[in-house]
C-alpha cells in the first residue's frame, strides 16, 4: 500500500527546480525502486515528528491533519505527535516550542501565517530539527529544510485550459469566476493563473464574484452571480468547500444552462464528476495529503535518505504540487485521495 | 464596653473568614495551579518539569497576561471591554508598516514600540470617552471598536502579514535576562506594576470606588466619567505592549493577531476572583487565572489531548471557579 | 350609624417590625363596603407599610385581618388579589410598552389553548374602561402613550378585571393635575356606587375632606383615631392628631449665631427643571432647616447645591467664591459636603472597608506622588470613628455590616476628615434607630458649633425644628415661609406644606 502510495507522490509532483512542467507521466507499473537504492519503506531508525496546523474549520484543512495521521500510522518508526490545530499565532508558536523542548527529530508544520512562525522555525533549525514547511511558505529560506507547496497559479491555468477546451468553437462564451478570500496572495495567484489561460483560447472572465471559503459565503457569492448573469457557459469555483453553498445556489435558482469547474478537489465533487449528473464536470486538486507528504519527508530527512524517484542523495529543498484536472475520465485515480468536506 | 467587644468580636471571625480574605482567595488559585502541575508531571514527566517548557508557558501567557491585567482595571472600574484582540491586532499593523519600519530604521525601533502605545491608548479614549461622556453601554462601544479595529487593521494591511525588518527591534525582545526571556520580563513588570497602581495608588483606590458604586463615588466629588476614560486608555496601552510583544514573538504585524483576545482576559480576570460587576479586583488572582489557562494548554499540548477538549476544560474551570467565588462572596456578606 | 353588615375589611393589633425599628405598633380600623376610607399620617407613621401587609408584600408579625368577617392571611399579593384587594402603588406598575388591553389581563391573559384571545381582551378591557367612565381609551394604545391620570385608570381597571372589591391608592393625586384630580374623584364615586370601598392615602388635607367618608390617622406606627366621620371633624383637629408626639426626640441646644457670622453658602435663584429659583443664605455656625413633603423639591435643591443636578439657571456662592453648576468636583474642592437621601445607594461603597469610605473624599491627603499611605489612612479614621463613636470602631470592617446609624456616621466622619466649609444632609436620620439619632443631632450641632454652615432636609418636621436654627419651609420647589425654628410650631408648618387649608 505505501509503496503505491509513494509512487502516487512521486507521479503527482514536480521538483520546483526544473519548474512546473506539467508532468503527468504514469507512473509504470510496480516501480517502487529509483535510482537510489534505498529500500525507502523498510523500518529505519525511530523517528519523532511533532506536526502543527491552523484549526480545522474547513473540510481541506480537517483532510490536512487527517491525512498526515493516517500516513504516520503507516510506518512503524514513526511517531507523530499531532497538536490540533489553532489560529492563535501565539498559541501556535508556543506549540513548536514544546516540540524543541521536547527534542522531536522533525517538525512538520503548515503554519497559520507563514511569517508569523518564521522566527520559531527558525530556532528549531537552530536546535537540529529539521522543519518541513507544508502550504504556507515562510519567509526566510532558512527556516525550513524542505518546503511542500500546492501550485496556486497553476490551478487556474489549470482551470482555465480545462474550460477553453471544453468551450472550443463557441465564440461569445461567458465565463464566470467565483474566488475565495479576495485579498489572500493565493486567491489573486489562482485568478491570475485563470485569466491567463482563458485568454489563451481568446476567452475573458466575463463576471466575477468572490467568497470565504465557506459554505454561507459560498452560496451568498454565487446568488448574486446568478442573478448579475443570466446567461453563462461556464463557471469556475476556486474551493469545493464553498462549492456546496455555490451548488445550493444554483439549485435554487434552477439554472442548468452552464456547466461547473471546482477547485481544490473534495470527494463530493468528484463523487457528482464520476455519476455525472450534476454541473461539476471537472475538479482541479489542490492536494490535502501535502501534510502527508510532509510527514514521509520528515521521515527520510531524519534517517538520511533520499527521495525514491529521483538521482540525489538528500530530499530535496522544494517540492511544487501540480495541479491536475479531475473528469469522468480520470476520477477513479483521485478519488481515493480527496478530502471528504 | 464588654458589649461593644461581643459584637465586634462576633462577627469578624465569620464576616471575613480566611477563605473569602484576599490571600485566601489566592490560595484557592495556587491550590489549582499546584494541582494542574502535578497533573502534568504525573502525565508528561520531565518533558512538563523542564526549565524550558515552564519558560515556554511563560511566554505563551506573557502577551494574554498583559492585556488581562490591564483588562483587570477596567472590570473592577464596573466595566468591560470587548475589543481588545481587535486593538492588538491593529496596533501591530499599524507599528509594522512600511513607513513606520522605515521610520524606526532611520531613528530608533522605539518609534514601532510608541506607535503601538499611541494606537492603543487612542483606541482606549474612544472607547472611554463614549462610554463615559457619550453614555453608550460599555458592551455596545466595545462591541462596536472591535469591528472597526480590526477592520481598519485589514484595511491598513491589506489583509497581509507584514514582516518587521527591523534588527534593533527583533534583537532586543529575543534577547533574555538572566535567562529570562525579555517578553516575561514585560510581563512581569506590567503585572507588579499593575498590583502597585490598583493596590497603593489613589488611582487605584478610585478605581475601586467607581467600580463598586459609580453614583457614591461621583457624590464623594470623584469625577467618575474622567476616571473611566483614564480606564479603558490603561486597557489600550496594555493592548499596546500586547501587540509589541506579539510582533517580537512573530516578528509580524497582522489583522488576524489576537483573534479571541477578549474572551481569554476576560476569563482570566474573572476565575481570578475580581468581580465582574466592579468594586472587587485582584491583580495577583489574575496572573494565575493567565497561567492556570496556559498551563493547562501546555499540559494538553505535552499529552496530544485535542484543543476541543481543552475548551472543554477551559468551561468547567471558568463554571467551577465562579461558583466557588458566589459561595465566597456569599460567606463574607452574610 | 345603623346596623351594618359585618365591614369588608377589618384590621385589628396589627404589629410589623423590622430589624432595629417598629413600623407597625398596634393599627386597628374597619373599610365598610362602598366608602372612601381615609389614612391619613405623616412621613414614617407607618402608612406605607400597612399597604404593604394589606396588599400582601409584608407578613404581619401579630394581629389579624378579617375579610366579610373571616380570618384572612396573604402570603403574597396574588393572594391578596385573590382576596379582592388590589393596590395601585405610587409609582405604577404598568408595562409601558405593552397595549391597554394587555396591561389590564398582565398576569392573568385570557388564553384559549395556550393562544391569547385577543379580541375577547380588547372586548372586556373596552367595558371596564367604560365602567370607569373612561371610554375614551382605545384599548389598543401603549400605555406609554397615556398620560399619568390615564395611565391611573388602566391600574383601577386591570384591580377591576381581577373583581377587587377593595382598592387600596397611595398618593393617587400626587402625579395629577387639577382638572385630573376632579376626573379621578369621579371615578372613585362611580366606583363607591357600585359597592367598591377605597382606601385612599393622601397628604392633602382638603382632599380628603373633598373625597372621603371617613378617616384614621396613623402616628407613630399605632392608629390614634380610627373611622372618624369626616364631615365631623376639623381639620386642626387632624393635624393635631397627627402631630401631637408622645416621645419627643432630644435635641441639643443651640448657641446663638454672632451676627457678623461671615455667609459660608449663598444660594441665588437657584432653579431645577421648570421650577421657580429659591434663594438662601446660611452662614458660618448655623443650622438651616429645610422643610417640605417629599416630591416638593428639597432633594432637587440640595442636589443642585452640591453640583449633582444641573441647575436652570441661578447660582451657588461658597465663602465669596462662585462654584461652577453641576460639577460635584468644583463644589468638593470648595469645602461643601453631601450625605445624600439614599445612604446605600448614593453615599457607601458598601462592600468596602470603614477607612476606604471615610477617606474616598480626601485621597490626596495621604498621597505622595499617587501613592497612598494606607496605616496613616487606618489611623486617622480610627480617631474619627473613636470621636464618632462609631461601633464596632474596626475600620476594616466592611460597612454593608454596620446598623443605619454607624454607616451614617461613616458617612460624616468622611465629610468631617475632608474639612468641609459647608455640609448638606439630605434625611439624615432616615433608617437610623432612635438612640442613634440623638448622637447624629449632637455630631451636627457640634459641627456648626466649629464653624461648618449645615443644611438639614428632612421630611421630620419635628426634627427639623429642633435641630435647625432657621427655617425653610419648601412647597412645590418654592419657599413659602423663612424664619427662626423657634418661632413656628409642627402644625404651622404642616400647615404651610399642605397648602395653608387650616382654618
Amino acid at each position: 500500500m505505501s509503496r503505491k502510495a509513494i509512487t502516487g507522490l512521486v507521479a503527482a509532483m514536480a521538483v520546483a527546480l526544473t519548474a512546473c512542467t506539467g508532468n503527468t507521466a504514469q507512473p509504470p507499473a510496480g516501480s517502487g525502486q529509483g535510482g537510489a537504492k534505498v529500500a525507502n519503506d523498510e523500518p529505519g531508525e525511530k523517528v519523532v515528528i511533532g506536526f502543527s496546523a491552523p484549526a480545522a474549520d474547513h473540510g481541506w484543512m480537517a483532510a490536512i491533519t487527517n491525512a498526515a495521521k493516517a500516513e504516520a500510522g503507516k510506518y512503524s518508526d514513526v511517531e507523530l505527535r499531532v497538536v490540533e490545530g489553532t489560529n492563535d499565532v501565539n498559541l501556535q508558536i508556543s506549540q513548536v516550542e514544546t516540540f524543541i523542548n521536547d527534542k522531536v527529530d522533525a517538525i512538520v508544520l503548515l503554519p497559520f501565517d507563514g511569517a508569523a512562525l518564521t522566527p520559531v522555525a527558525l530556532k528549531a533549525m537552530k536546535a537540529g530539527i529539521p522543519v518541513i514547511n507544508v502550504d504556507r511558505e515562510f519567509d526566510s529560506p532558512f527556516a525550513a529544510r524542505s518546503t511542500v507547496l500546492g501550485d496556486n497559479y497553476g490551478m487556474g491555468v489549470s482551470a482555465g485550459t480545462y474550460i477553453c477546451e471544453k468551450l472550443k468553437g463557441k465564440t461569445g462564451a461567458v465565463v464566470a469566476e467565483i474566488a475565495g478570500i479576495d485579498s489572500l496572495p493565493l486567491t489573486q495567484d489562482r485568478s491570475k493563473g485563470f485569466a491567463d489561460a482563458l485568454s489563451e483560447c481568446g476567452l475573458k472572465v466575463n463576471n466575477r464574484v468572490a467568497a470565504e471559503f465557506t459554505v454561507e459565503s459560498g452560496e451568498k457569492a454565487a446568488a448574486n452571480l446568478l442573478q448579475a448573469a443570466p446567461k453563462l457557459d461556464a463557471v469556475w469555483n476556486h474551493d469545493d468547500d464553498q462549492g456546496v453553498g455555490v451548488s445550493a445556489a444554483i439549485k435554487n435558482a434552477g439554472r442548468s444552462e452552464f456547466f461547473l469547474v471546482g477547485g481544490a478537489g473534495s470527494a463530493n465533487v468528484m463523487r457528482e464528476i464520476k455519476a455525472d449528473n450534476g454541473l461539476h464536470k471537472a475538479t482541479v486538486v489542490y492536494p490535502s495529503t501535502q501534510g502527508a507528504d510532509g510527514i514521509r519527508l520528515a521521515r527520510l530527512a531524519v534517517q538520511g535518505k533520499a527521495l525514491g524517484d529521483l538521482v540525489e542523495v538528500e530530499i530535496p529543498r522544494e517540492i511544487q504540487l501540480y495541479a491536475p484536472v479531475v473528469t469522468k475520465d480520470n476520477v477513479d485515480r483521485y478519488l481515493p485521495a480527496a478530502f471528504e468536506s | 464596653m464588654s458589649e461593644d467587644t461581643a459584637t465586634r468580636a462576633a462577627p469578624r471571625t465569620n464576616g471575613t473568614s480566611f477563605l473569602a480574605s484576599a490571600p485566601g482567595r489566592n490560595t484557592g488559585l495556587v491550590v489549582a495551579l499546584v494541582l494542574l502541575c502535578l497533573v502534568g508531571v504525573v502525565t508528561a514527566g520531565d518533558r512538563f518539569a523542564d526549565l524550558d517548557n515552564v519558560l515556554t508557558i511563560l511566554r505563551l501567557a506573557s502577551v494574554i497576561g498583559v492585556v488581562s491585567v490591564g483588562m483587570t482595571f477596567v472590570i473592577t472600574g464596573g466595566g468591560i471591554d470587548l475589543s481588545v484582540g481587535a486593538i492588538v491586532a491593529l496596533a501591530s499593523v499599524w507599528a509594522t508598516t512600511l513607513a513606520t519600519q522605515s521610520m524606526a530604521t532611520n531613528t530608533h525601533w522605539l518609534i514601532m514600540v510608541f506607535t503601538a502605545l499611541a494606537v492603543g491608548a487612542g483606541c482606549g479614549v474612544i472607547n472611554g470617552a463614549l462610554i463615559a461622556y457619550g453614555r453608550i453601554v460599555a458592551f455596545i462601544a466595545t462591541l462596536a471598536m472591535l469591528a472597526a479595529a480590526r477592520g481598519l487593521a485589514e484595511i491598513i494591511s491589506n489583509r497581509r502579514t507584514q514582516i518587521v525588518n527591523v534588527q534593533g527591534f527583533t534583537a532586543f525582545f529575543d534577547a533574555s535576562v538572566l535567562g529570562v526571556p525579555v517578553l516575561v520580563v514585560v510581563f512581569a513588570l506590567v503585572a507588579a506594576s499593575g498590583w502597585v497602581l490598583l493596590n497603593r495608588t489613589t488611582f487605584g483606590r478610585r478605581t475601586f470606588a467607581v467600580g463598586g458604586n459609580p453614583e457614591a463615588a461621583r457624590l464623594a466629588g470623584i469625577d467618575v466619567r474622567r476616571h473611566t476614560v483614564m480606564l479603558y486608555t490603561l486597557l489600550g496601552v496594555c493592548c499596546g505592549i500586547a501587540a509589541v510583544m506579539l510582533v517580537a514573538r512573530t516578528t509580524t504585524g497582522s489583522s488576524t493577531h489576537g483573534l479571541l483576545y477578549e474572551l481569554d482576559a476576560i476569563a482570566a480576570v474573572v476565575i481570578g476572583g475580581t468581580l465582574l460587576s466592579g468594586g472587587r479586583g485582584t491583580i495577583a488572582g489574575t496572573v494565575f487565572g493567565v497561567l492556570i489557562f496556559t498551563t493547562l494548554s501546555n499540559v494538553f499540548t505535552l499529552n496530544n489531548l485535542s484543543i476541543s477538549a481543552q475548551a472543554v476544560a477551559k468551561g468547567a474551570i471558568i463554571v467551577v471557579a465562579v461558583l466557588l467565588q458566589q459561595r465566597l462572596a456569599r460567606r463574607s456578606t452574610a | 350609624m345603623t346596623s351594618s353588615p359585618p365591614p369588608l375589611l377589618s384590621v385589628r393589633g396589627l404589629v410589623k417590625r423590622f430589624p432595629g425599628v417598629t413600623a407597625l405598633a398596634g393599627v386597628d380600623f374597619d373599610v365598610r363596603a362602598g366608602e372612601v376610607h381615609c389614612l391619613l399620617g405623616q412621613n414614617g407613621a407607618g402608612k406605607s407599610t400597612l399597604i404593604k401587609v394589606l396588599s400582601g408584600a409584608h407578613r404581619p408579625d401579630e394581629g389579624e385581618i378579617r375579610s366579610n368577617g373571616e380570618v384572612v392571611s396573604f402570603a403574597n399579593p396574588t393572594a391578596a388579589m385573590r382576596a379582592g384587594v388590589a393596590t395601585l402603588y405610587q409609582e405604577l406598575d404598568l408595562v409601558p410598552g405593552l397595549s391597554v388591553a394587555d396591561n389590564v389581563f398582565l398576569g392573568h391573559e385570557l388564553s384559549a389553548g395556550g393562544f391569547t384571545r385577543r379580541a375577547e381582551t380588547r372586548r372586556r378591557t373596552r367595558a371596564l374602561l367604560e365602567r370607569l367612565g373612561h371610554s375614551d381609551i382605545p384599548p389598543d394604545r401603549d400605555v406609554g402613550r397615556l398620560t399619568a391620570a390615564q395611565q391611573q385608570v388602566v391600574s383601577m381597571a386591570r384591580a377591576l378585571s381581577r373583581d377587587a372589591r377593595l382598592l387600596i391608592m397611595d398618593e393617587p393625586s400626587a402625579v395629577l393635575d387639577q382638572d385630573e384630580v376632579r376626573t379621578l374623584f369621579r371615578v372613585i364615586r362611580e366606583l363607591t356606587a357600585q359597592g367598591v370601598a377605597v382606601i385612599h392615602i393622601s397628604h392633602r388635607l382638603e382632599e380628603i375632606r373633598e373625597i372621603g367618608d371617613r378617616v384614621t390617622v396613623l402616628k407613630d406606627g399605632r392608629t390614634v383615631a380610627a373611622g372618624l366621620d369626616v364631615s365631623a371633624v376639623s381639620t386642626a383637629e387632624l393635624i393635631k392628631l397627627m402631630t401631637g408626639r408622645e416621645a419627643r426626640n432630644v435635641y441639643p441646644p443651640r448657641r446663638p449665631v454672632p451676627p457678623d457670622a461671615a455667609e459660608a453658602l449663598v444660594v441665588r435663584g437657584l432653579a431645577v427643571g421648570r421650577r421657580a429659583g429659591v434663594d438662601f443664605t446660611v452662614r458660618a455656625g448655623e443650622v438651616v432647616g429645610l422643610a417640605g413633603l417629599v416630591g416638593a423639591g428639597r432633594s432637587e435643591i440640595l442636589e443642585a447645591v452640591y453640583g449633582a443636578r444641573k441647575p436652570t439657571e441661578g447660582e451657588v456662592v461658597v465663602d465669596g467664591r462662585r462654584l461652577k453648576p453641576g460639577n460635584v468636583g468644583a463644589a468638593v474642592r470648595a469645602g461643601v459636603g453631601l450625605c445624600p437621601e439614599e445612604r446605600k445607594s448614593q453615599g457607601l461603597l458598601l462592600d468596602q472597608a470603614v477607612y476606604r469610605n471615610i477617606t474616598v473624599s480626601s485621597l490626596p491627603l495621604f498621597a505622595r506622588m499617587g501613592f497612598l499611605d494606607e496605616n496613616a489612612e487606618r489611623t486617622r479614621s480610627a480617631d474619627l470613628t473613636a470621636s464618632l463613636d462609631v461601633r464596632p470602631s474596626d475600620v476594616d470592617r466592611i460597612v454593608r455590616t454596620l446598623s443605619g446609624g454607624n454607616q451614617q456616621k461613616v458617612v460624616l466622619a468622611r465629610w468631617l476628615l475632608r474639612g468641609c466649609r459647608v455640609l448638606l444632609l439630605d434625611e439624615p436620620t432616615r433608617g437610623v434607630d432612635v438612640g442613634a439619632r440623638g448622637e447624629i443631632y449632637r455630631l451636627v450641632r457640634d459641627l456648626a458649633d466649629r464653624g461648618v454652615a449645615v443644611v438639614v432636609v428632612s421630611s421630620d418636621i419635628d426634627e427639623v425644628l429642633g435641630l435647625a436654627d432657621r427655617v425653610l419651609v419648601v412647597r412645590e420647589g418654592r419657599v413659602v415661609h423663612e424664619g427662626p425654628a423657634d418661632e413656628i410650631d409642627e402644625a404651622r408648618v404642616l400647615d404651610l406644606v399642605m397648602e395653608g387649608t387650616a382654618a
